[in-house]
């Protein structure tokens, strides 16, 4: 099901596969493809179910409503997927959410016109929170789950500090207009999400940054000797990540006009599922942009096409939870096959 | 299960009135405190989590507290229930004169129940029920009627006929099944409205828009949104702002926003469930009990509802005027609580009675 192409450094197993090459359209080969594309192939078999079921699941405002849904995840999916490439994980994510956002909303209730002190403020305080985790696990040598289990904690207190313990309410229009503003027919978070996806998804195939990342979580030691100042690249990641939480918080908060304290309390979790089913090791080393993007457009998917379709919100988790346990259970047999 | 125990509860409420008075008269230890001299009265208070419910009944606890001589000792759960119970045993422990519980979960605590009731404290819960014939008092919101009454609105707003959508809270949660349970009292009398779809949204707005925006993907004619608390009604307006389209809305509980939203013709209407009023009222039950006076021990909380015509003064109270109204808010309770409708603040259309 790997999705994922490693990049030529660093780790060449993924790319040139193991053993005899198969020969094309052979009944092995064809097999292999299966496995590899699993995912790819349950997201097209879920689209076309959906699509059999309800006619209007395909329209293309459904479309447009997947897509705005799906925006305040993918960002912080894309800060997820590099901290997992380099084999640690950003647990914090939900409350940097919480915490941009109430800065955001009491900027805007003290500054009402002030959009970009407001947006810049989110970004401030996101990266602000990605930095400290970065510091503690680059420099202090912490544990990446125990550092940022630390910031998810602290961070869902001081939302309500900076709320005085309630949410912020009563923004303006002009707070909204940050999230509800379209340009070329697509609303902001939805061009971000492109941008932030096409983006990253280049920068880590084709840039030596990307290259530093995938080495540092193949192999920590063996980048060191090769010359790459792995604290550096841990430090960038968990930063990246607290950014692009910080922007999906102002951009939640600006989309419903209000600073709840609670705002994306469990989002890490759909984040971290979205990048697990997408294909990547939360061992390090293995994963990509692309395949992030698709595990998170295929709980997105099943999201909205669940709700049409009037399943019920509970019966939704299970299909979730079963569907993450068997994109790994497909990946970890298909990888034992390869060998 | 949680039924079952309110069906036990209201089987045994007579028996609690008995159990209760030969408690007050019978236990020795609990008049040590309240001796002569004016010493204030100590009252623990463990709430749930610090939500704006909570944060505008706490400003309003205090101003009674002030006005009534009472230290008022706070604690939040943080939505867990095993760090409420712990809360209420250091209260016992710490000997207070009374216990007022904002429960995390209805029908939790019984442990602390009986250990409050052992040791001669009288213990509230408020807001939520924990369902136990052993507490002292019980100050309750009418969920029931609350869901009746917004159910009602929507169906006067359709002329008893159309399409709805329902946005609940968490489900099994003690005010989702019972606002529930009264929008489906009133739908019985409407066999031409039709809910197309209901689900949870968690009391959300975030989650709410994005549930809205699926069903506004999946059915042709919506014609208006029954939603159980504010939060979630103002992400299906937003949902139905990003379609294109306006259909009428109804909510629960009247935040500032909620508030908002029906003076400026959003949402049809709201039922005020003012927290400032509802657990200040709490506090003056736990109070009177401590000092053994007469006091009404189940009041019962109907919140009024709130449309364009009368939204002005509830959004006094809870916004604009608020110094005014918390500094009015002691007489106001003492006096609710000798006439019986605890939840009047003098909003239009309320009665003194």
């Amino acid at each position: 099901m790997t999705v994922s192409t490693s990049p030529p450094t660093a780790q060449g197993t993924e790319a040139t596969p193991v053993g005899a090459p198969t020969r094309r359209f052979s009944r092995d080969w064809v097999v292999e493809q299966l496995i590899r594309r699993a995912m790819l192939i349950v997201m097209l078999l879920i689209i076309a179910f959906f699509s059999y079921r309800s006619l209007r699941f395909s329209s293309l405002d459904n479309v447009q409503t997947i897509l705005v849904a799906a925006a305040p995840f993918a960002l912080i999916a894309l800060g997820q997927t590099l901290v997992i490439l380099t084999g640690g994980i950003d647990l914090s994510v939900g409350s940097v959410i919480a915490v941009a956002a109430m800065a955001a909303a009491s900027v805007a209730k003290a500054h009402p016109g002030q959009v970009w002190l407001t947006v810049l403020t989110a970004l401030v305080v996101g990266a602000a929170a990605g930095a400290v985790n970065g510091v503690l696990v680059s420099r202090v040598d912490v544990p990446p789950f125990i550092a940022t289990l630390g910031m998810l904690t602290a961070g869902s207190g001081i939302a309500y500090v900076i709320g005085h313990g309630a949410p912020i309410n009563g923004l303006g229009a002009e707070f909204g207009s940050i999230a509800n503003t379209k340009v070329l027919g697509l609303q902001i978070p939805v061009i971000l999400m492109i941008l932030g996806i096409v983006g990253l998804g280049i920068a880590m195939r084709r840039t030596a940054y990307g290259m530093r990342v995938y080495a540092v979580g193949g192999n920590r030691l063996a980048a060191e000797i090769a010359g790459v100042n792995a604290r550096r690249v841990l430090f960038s990641v968990y930063t990246i990540s607290g950014l692009l939480a910080g922007l999906s918080g102002v951009m939640l908060a600006s989309r419903v006009i209000s600073g709840p304290p609670n705002l994306g309390s469990g989002y890490e979790l759909d984040a971290i599922a979205a990048v697990v089913i997408g294909g990547a090791s939360l061992m390090g080393g293995r994963g990509s942009v692309w395949g992030t993007a698709l595990g998170l457009f295929l709980i997105q998917t099943l999201n909205n096409g669940l709700d049409i379709l009037l399943v019920p919100s509970y019966w939704q988790s299970v299909i979730k939870g079963v569907l993450i346990v068997a994109a790994v259970a497909v990946d970890v047999w298909s990888a034992k096959r390869r060998v | 299960m949680s039924r079952f125990l309110k069906l036990a509860a209201g089987l045994t409420a007579a028996a609690t009135v008995l159990t209760l008075s030969a408690c007050g008269a019978g236990d020795p230890s609990a008049g040590a405190a309240s001796g002569g001299a004016p010493a204030p009265l100590r009252v623990g208070v463990s709430v749930y989590d610090q939500s704006s419910f909570i944060t505008a009944g706490q400003e309003g606890m205090k101003s009674y507290a002030k006005a009534n001589n009472i230290d008022l000792l706070w604690n939040s759960a943080n939505l867990d229930v095993s760090t409420q119970a712990s809360q209420i045993d250091q209260y016992v422990n710490a000997k207070v004169d009374a216990i007022i519980v904002v429960p995390v979960q209805a029908g939790s605590l019984q442990a602390q129940v009986a250990s409050a009731k052992a040791a001669g404290i009288p213990m509230l819960d408020v807001n939520a029920s924990l369902a136990s014939t052993e507490v002292a008092a019980s100050v309750q919101p009418d969920d029931v009627a609350a869901g009746a009454q917004e159910m009602q609105m929507m169906a006067d707003k359709l002329g008893g006929k159309g399409n709805i959508v329902v946005l609940q809270g968490p489900i099994g949660q003690s005010a989702q099944i019972d606002r529930q349970k009264g929008i489906d009292q009133v739908l019985t009398k409407y066999p031409d409205i039709k809910i197309l779809a209901k689900d949870t949204a968690n009391w959300k707005r975030d989650e709410a828009v994005n549930k809205m925006k699926n069903w506004i993907s999946g059915f042709d004619k919506i014609d208006g949104v029954v939603s159980q608390n504010d939060d979630m009604g103002l992400g299906a307006l937003q949902a139905l702002k990003e379609a294109g389209q306006s259909k009428p809305i109804v909510g629960i509980d009247g935040i500032e926003d909620g508030l908002n939203a029906v003076k400026n013709g959003d949402f049809i209407g709201t039922s005020l469930q003012n927290g400032t009023v509802e657990l200040s009222t709490g506090l003056a039950v736990a109070a009177a009990l401590a000092k053994k006076q007469q006091v009404d021990t189940k009041p019962v909380y109907n919140m009024p509802a709130i449309t364009q015509k009368n939204v002005d003064v509830a959004i006094q109270h809870v916004v604009t005027n608020r110094d005014e109204f918390l500094a009015g808010l002691p007489d106001l309770v003492s006096k609710n609580l000798q006439t019986g409708n605890i939840a009047y603040e003098g909003i239009p259309g309320q009665e003194q009675k």
